[in-house]
């Protein structure tokens, strides 16, 4: 190894990101190293080779992580970006610790109020912008606290300052030299710190809880909780409050007090009426807090551990209080002190109870003059006016009398059994209740009576009479005559369509023939059933005579036959249809027929007697003659005994026999009028009869001719040839029956039968 | 001696998914719940003990909403995470919480929560299939079926969510 100056420079020539090394003192070290462990190198001066490249390792050895961070670090100083940004990685920390000491203040005031110069030069606006939500609610809570306070003060002055107790304070204030409000808080303000919390703003969680120890309270930890939230409520829900925050709540004699740190909040629940100072002290503890463990509470993350020293701080706060002052003991001063509160108190009481009398007697006086209502028994109980009787219910209403009076309903009771009043008054009241007269009836009380006027139906007149009577005993009489009756017209039409209608009835059953089941009158209209004769007379046509309107009645009538002797009669009138000389007749029960008629009647007449049915009148045929027994009889018999004789083979009479004709002629005649005057009518006929000789046509013929010849002298002689038949007979009819002379004499001849008939 | 660590965690959730009624038997609790109708909060304490260290867990029971915008999110502040409840029987919760945590995300930053699917006790109901929830568990998430009849998955997401908050 050897050594050489240029080796020395070498080494003392600085090498790159190598400065500030003295190379000389180095390398002359390093030889004398190497030469104590090398003797015999002594003797060689600068022995050191140049360019000895073990000589820059082993610098490189000792040095080399020093001479590194030396580079480094050279690097950061002598770039001024870098130096900055290194600075102001630490600059926070260095002031936050530099802030203990006073210095850092001095020193940084003159730059700041500089920069706060030039900033507000440059852009006055935006220190304002900034300043703006700070200041406003700053000032406003800070006016709010002051007139807080002032009014607290200025109401404890007012309360106490004509007292005795206010003026001991006065003498107090005077002796100490503080204000009287200072006094007077100092002694009224009772109140005790119940609890402290110590809330973490930004999570809402416990930091420290202190608490009074009687005070009672939930898990600490869920009420920070809600406080926070419900903090948060109140800022979400008012905007007015953003920046501001709840800080004073009150429930009955608890207070929550709460005082905003930058990472803190301190919430106070307080027992009584704290003095307003007692924010400051809070507020104070608030600070301290924050000062002292201000890191602690910007990282608080939920570990309380560690907040010891805190939870002492809390408990200053819990000692809190302010007991309330024993009583002073002075006995007779604090009666001379009450005697005029006493006074005014009893004045105050006998003009309150002097004017609920007079509002009591004017109620009373009212409710006597109600009618329906006795009062009974009057008292006072509890400072409540008590009143009992009896109420007619249609009597006025007791509690409105008593709105009436202006009494207070609340401080009376009543109790009032019902009962039903007789006086007039009451009376009136319960007829209008209870009959309801119509709009035209009025009902009023008239010498001592309650009298009805108007005019109703009769419906109405009839209750109000049933009313009248049923009214009790010691009632006024009620009475209702002067209502005239509104219905009567009615009634009387309705009356007058009655009677007609009875009369027509009555009429109908008088009638034959008709019998009434049914005769009533419904809905206006009449109805009327029964049986009737088809000979009877039309109830209908009736109706007309009776005036009465037909399209009113309903009638249906059953047809039947009437065993009436008068129906029966025309019943037979009908049937039998009587001959003009018969005449049928009631007599009694029985139906007599009288005069003459032939017998074929007769035998009719006889026929429909007995099939009268049972019940009905006998018909008594005993007078009636036959006409045939009676004188035309007798005449026809006579008429009929005459015969006309004739000659042989003559077609005229034979000689004498002149006079019969004429008798003939007569007799006809006679026969003539006496059956006009019987109503009868008779034919006579003539048969001509021949004799059995010759042939019997001729004999028909002659015989026919000789029948002809006899009317011709009949009507010669006067005999109505209407009244007169002719008729041949030949000789089949003969008188005789055998063939002698004497006989065929006889059958020649013309005979005469005579025929009767009723008149139809 | 080791004071028992806080931490406030909030629970979210669409209208009447079961929140309230969820947590009611496993936690410790003063307030009655007309604070959630009128303050639309109620706050409620469940201690966990995680490794001999007692955790309470500050539980901000959120009133539920299905309109998200009415939340209130300023409750949420200084949460260290939270729990979003849906009701497994109606998807529709399902996606009021998922928008929850959006709201969540998009204020405070990502945040540990559990996402617990309640009423799994009415399984003939149910109505939220399982590939939907093995795509929320893919992209991270924490998901439970619960049921407040059953106590259900309930401690299971508070144990696990203290473990998360911190550490």
């Amino acid at each position: 190894m050897s050594t050489s100056p240029d080796i020395l420079e070498g080494l003392l020539r600085p090498s790159a990101g190598d400065t500030g090394i003295d190379r000389k003192t180095l390398a002359g070290l390093l030889l004398e190293i190497a030469q104590n462990l090398q003797p015999e190198l002594r003797g060689q001066q600068n022995g050191v080779r140049p360019g000895d490249v073990r000589l820059e390792q082993l610098r490189r050895l000792l040095l080399g992580r020093e001479i590194e961070v030396l580079s480094r670090l050279s690097d950061v100083m002598e770039d001024p970006e870098r130096l900055a940004a290194a600075v102001g990685r630490v600059l926070p920390t260095a002031i936050a610790q530099a802030t203990s000491d006073a210095r850092l203040g001095h020193v940084l005031a003159p730059a700041m109020e500089k920069a706060t110069e030039s900033s507000i030069r440059s852009d006055p606006h935006k220190l304002v912008d900034i300043l703006y939500p700070l200041i406003v609610p700053a000032i406003r809570k800070s006016i709010g606290e002051t007139i807080d306070a002032t009014f607290q003060s200025l109401n404890q002055s007012l309360k106490y300052s004509l007292t005795w107790r206010g003026l001991k304070w006065r003498w107090e204030a005077w002796r100490t030299g503080s204000s009287f409000a200072e006094v007077v808080l100092k002694h009224t303000l009772v109140y005790q710190v119940e609890h402290v919390f110590l809330i973490h703003r930004h999570t809402g969680l416990l930091i420290a809880h202190v608490a009074a120890e009687n005070a009672a309270s939930q898990d600490p930890q869920l009420v920070s909780s809600m406080l926070v939230a419900i903090q948060d409520f109140v800022k979400d829900s008012f905007s007015g409050a953003e920046h501001q925050g709840l800080d004073a709540l009150r429930l009955g004699e608890l207070r929550l007090w709460s005082e905003q740190g930058p990472f803190a909040t301190l919430v106070a629940v307080i027992r009584g009426d704290p003095p307003e100072e007692l924010h400051d002290t809070l507020r104070s503890a608030l600070s301290r807090i924050h000062a002292e463990r201000h890191q602690a509470l910007e990282s608080f993350d939920g570990d309380s551990s560690g907040f010891a020293d805190v939870e002492a701080q809390l408990s200053e706060c819990v000692t809190l209080g302010q007991k309330a002052p024993p009583r002073v003991s002075l006995r007779w001063l604090v009666t001379l002190i009450w005697l005029l509160p006493l006074l005014l108190f009893a004045g105050a009481l006998g003009a309150r109870w002097w004017q609920d009398q007079r509002l009591w007697e004017g109620y009373l006086e009212r409710l006597q003059a109600e009618p329906g209502i006795v009062i009974t028994e009057l008292g006072k109980r509890n400072g409540k006016f008590l009143i009992a009787g009896l109420r007619d219910p249609l009597a006025a209403d007791p509690r409105l009398v008593l709105r009436q009076a202006e009494m207070d309903p609340n401080r009376v009771v009543m109790s009032f059994v019902p009962y039903q009043a007789l006086d007039p008054q009451s009376v009136l009241r319960r007829l209008n209740a209870t009959l309801d007269p119509p709009p035209g009836v009025t009902l009023a009380i008239e010498g001592g009576g309650i009298v009805a006027q108007g005019s109703a139906p009769r419906s109405w007149l009839e209750r109000a009479r049933a009313v009248a009577q049923a009214l009790p005993a010691g009632a006024p009489a009620f009475d209702p005559s002067g209502v005239r009756n509104a219905d009567e017209a009615d009634e009387q039409r309705r009356d007058a369509d009655e009677r007609r209608w009875q009369d027509y009835v009555a009429r109908l059953r008088a009638q034959p023939g008709i019998v009434i089941t049914q005769a009533e009158e419904r809905d206006g209209k009449y109805l009327l059933a029964g049986l009737r004769d088809p000979l009877a007379v039309d109830p209908l046509a009736l109706l007309h005579e009776a005036g009465i309107d037909p399209a009113l009645v309903v009638a249906r009538f059953e047809p039947y036959q009437g065993l009436d002797p008068e129906f029966v009669l025309k019943r037979l009138l009908a049937t039998l249809a009587p001959p003009p000389g018969v005449t049928l007749a009631v007599e009694g029960a029985r139906i007599v027929v009288q005069g003459s008629a032939s017998s074929p009647w007769l035998e009719r007449a006889r026929v429909a007697g007995r099939m009268l049915p049972a019940g009905a009148p006998a018909l008594d045929l005993s007078a009636v003659r036959d006409i045939n027994d009676g004188e035309i009889g007798k005449l026809r018999d006579v008429i009929q005994a005459h015969s006309i004789r004739f000659d042989n083979n003559a077609a005229l009479p034979a000689k004498g026999q002149d006079p019969i004709l004429d008798q003939l002629a007569g007799e006809l005649n006679e026969l003539t009028t006496l059956s006009g005057s019987l109503h009868m009518i008779t034919r006579v006929t003539l048969t001509g009869h021949s004799d059995d000789k010759g042939q019997g046509t001729s004999n028909l013929s002659l015989s026919l001719a000789r029948a002809e010849a006899v009317r011709a002298l009949l009507k010669k002689r006067g005999v109505d040839p209407d009244l007169l038949q002719v008729r041949g007979a030949g000789p089949l009819e003969p008188a005789e029956a055998d063939s002698s002379e004497a006989a065929r004499s006889a059958n020649r001849r013309v005979s005469f039968t005579v025929g009767i008939e009723e008149q139809q | 001696m080791n004071a028992p660590l806080q931490k406030k965690i909030c629970m979210l959730g669409g209208f009447s998914v079961g929140k309230t009624s969820l947590v009611k038997r496993y936690v410790q609790s003063v307030f009655s719940e007309t604070y959630l109708t009128t303050v639309g909060v109620k706050i409620d304490k469940k201690t966990v003990e995680l490794d001999g260290r007692v955790v309470n867990l500050i539980l901000w029971d959120l009133a539920g909403e299905d309109d998200i915008a009415s939340l209130r999110m300023s409750y949420l502040r200084g949460s260290a995470g939270y729990v979003l409840v849906a009701d497994g029987t109606r998807p529709t919760t399902l996606e009021v919480a998922l928008s929850l945590r959006q709201r969540v995300e998009a204020d405070y930053g990502p945040l540990p929560f559990a996402l617990l699917l309640n009423k799994s006790d009415l399984k003939e109901q149910w109505a939220i299939p399982d590939a939907e929830l093995e795509r929320l568990r893919q992209d991270g998430w924490w998901v439970r079926s619960s049921s407040a009849r059953t106590g259900e998955g309930v401690e299971d997401a508070f144990k696990d969510l203290a473990v998360r908050v911190t550490a």
